[in-house]
């Protein structure tokens, strides 16, 4: 585990379109981006914002590690003296670069994950599109992790087994985070159907950064779309394991927003659905440094 | 006909915002500074102080280093031969993908073999990927030993060490080489100026 990300209940802000409705709980949002201590380091204080820990070394493997550089200052050796004895030979102590905080006031922005998840179909790519659009017509900066993009390069050595899924899954939720850490607004766009998968990447984050966002669009709709020909493949049996048709898809029980079709395409329109999340982010305070 | 396996069943998704959207709202070029050299040749140091001059210009930047991702998105990863090669390509791939968001990523691994190296190279497009070579002396960086691993090496309680017991591949061809002068190595700071000079001199500190 990396980090002390607690998990709470969180109420979710539901959409149901067109425009704002159901419960819409608020959540204060969680503290600002500060550099986070290694979870079995955290009795261990940096005494300046500018020094951090880095984890320990494992000394039985050769190590690619950071920290070339030791920098021990004696108030870093005397904080950890103050825990009853020197913990660690293996800690590496060196200045730190800029901070999370740095970033965001550069970026007058937080970092976080929009994670978007649905049915072959019901729109995430859409309104992956739609958002990063409407948030660089605000001068934020985000940048969208796309599973079929991400295949291509990072993921290439996967395939569609069942641990291969999982394995995608797991390093798009990596990547998202680093992403975050930088200040970016992430947008992760991908089926992603099972809720172990998804709950998995939520816990890599601190409280509030993963903004799960589910395309609530029934199967019979997305079916009807099949932007991409695949249905008709799954229907014919030509491909297997398809989510929807032969292979389940769980919905989120307790998403941030959900983003639920209504048959009305005036008020369903990508753009609305963007300004939905932008609103949920603003509410958040993601949208300032 | 089965399809479950790769390709068939992907499509590139078209975005409106691209990298050239992203570079002139940051006011930067997306690149890849890819720091390499022996343990304790000062990488992460290197690295630390360019992000914070960086940053002092009002560029984006970002350190990836084996250690941060070597617990998080390379958790799964030993150090065997063909995981340590699996353990670079991902950082490149990630770079590229740092790069593409407009960010100037700046990787620092020991990343000892030039095929592995040249692979990360060969993912970028446009002339994007800096190597930037620690040509510090085994003795320097021995000497220094900042996590005791040199000691652990020479006693033979660390097998395939880079620069011990394990070949480090200088590049040869980089674009930056940084080495002792004079027996003595430039600080942090002016070795950071010197990564930034070019990359101003090549106009990846403004949007063109």
């Amino acid at each position: 585990m990396e980090g002390l990300a607690i998990r709470a209940s969180r109420p979710s802000v539901f959409y149901s379109l067109p425009g704002l409705g159901g419960d819409s709980q608020r959540r204060r949002p969680s503290s600002d981006g500060f550099l986070k201590l290694p979870a079995e380091n955290r009795k261990i204080i940096a005494n300046s914002a500018s020094f951090h820990p880095i984890s320990a070394v494992n000394v039985s493997a050769q190590a690619s590690l950071t920290a070339d550089f030791p920098a021990l200052s004696e108030t870093s050796l005397e904080e950890r003296r103050i825990n009853g004895k020197e913990k660690a030979e293996n800690i590496v102590w060196h200045e730190s670069s800029i901070c999370r905080c740095d970033r965001q006031q550069l970026l007058q922005q937080k970092g976080c994950v929009i994670w978007i998840t649905g049915l072959s179909g019901s729109g995430k790519s859409t309104v992956a599109c739609a958002l990063s659009k409407a948030l660089f017509e605000r001068g934020k900066l985000t940048y969208t992790l796309d599973g079929d993009n991400v295949r291509h390069g990072l993921n290439r050595d996967l395939t569609f087994k069942t641990e291969d899924r999982t394995e995608n899954i797991r390093r798009i939720g990596e990547v998202a985070k680093l992403f975050a850490d930088v200040g970016v607004i992430c947008i992760a766009s991908l089926i992603s159907p099972y809720r172990r998968d998804r709950d998995a990447c939520r816990s890599l984050l601190p409280e509030g950064d993963f903004v799960e966002v589910f395309m609530d669009v029934p199967l019979h709709v997305c079916e009807s779309r099949d932007p991409k020909g695949l249905y008709k493949l799954a229907r014919a049996g030509k491909i297997k394991g398809f989510t929807g048709i032969d292979d389940p898809y769980e919905a989120p029980l307790n998403c941030e927003v959900v983003l639920k079709h209504t048959g009305d395409e005036d008020s369903c329109s990508p753009r609305q659905m963007a300004e939905n999340i932008i609103s949920y982010l603003q509410n958040k305070g993601y949208l300032e440094g | 006909m089965s399809t479950v396996g790769n390709s068939t069943n992907i499509f590139w998704q078209e975005s409106p915002i691209g990298k050239a959207e992203r570079q002139k709202l940051l006011n930067q070029r997306g690149c890849v500074v890819w720091i390499t050299g022996l343990s304790g040749s000062g990488k992460s140091t290197l690295a630390c102080s360019l992000s914070r001059e960086l940053n002092n210009r009002g560029k984006l930047s970002y350190i990836l280093d084996g250690d941060n991702l070597r617990h998080g998105l390379n958790k799964d990863l030993g150090f065997k031969a063909e995981d340590r090669v699996e353990n670079i390509r991902r950082v490149g791939e990630v770079a590229k993908l740092f790069a593409d968001a407009g960010l100037i990523c700046i990787a620092s691994l020991i990343s000892p073999y030039r095929k592995d190296r040249d692979a990360c190279r060969e993912m970028m497009q446009d002339s994007s990927f800096i190597e930037v070579y620690m040509n510090m002396s085994l003795q320097l960086c021995e000497a220094r030993d900042p996590k005791g691993l040199y000691k652990l090496a020479r006693a033979g309680k660390i097998k395939g060490f880079t620069g011990i017991d394990d070949p480090y591949e200088s590049p040869l061809n980089c674009e930056i080489e940084l080495k002792e002068k004079e027996g003595e190595c430039p600080s942090p700071v002016a070795m950071a100026e010197e990564v930034i000079s070019y990359l101003e001199d090549k106009g990846f500190l403004q949007n063109e």
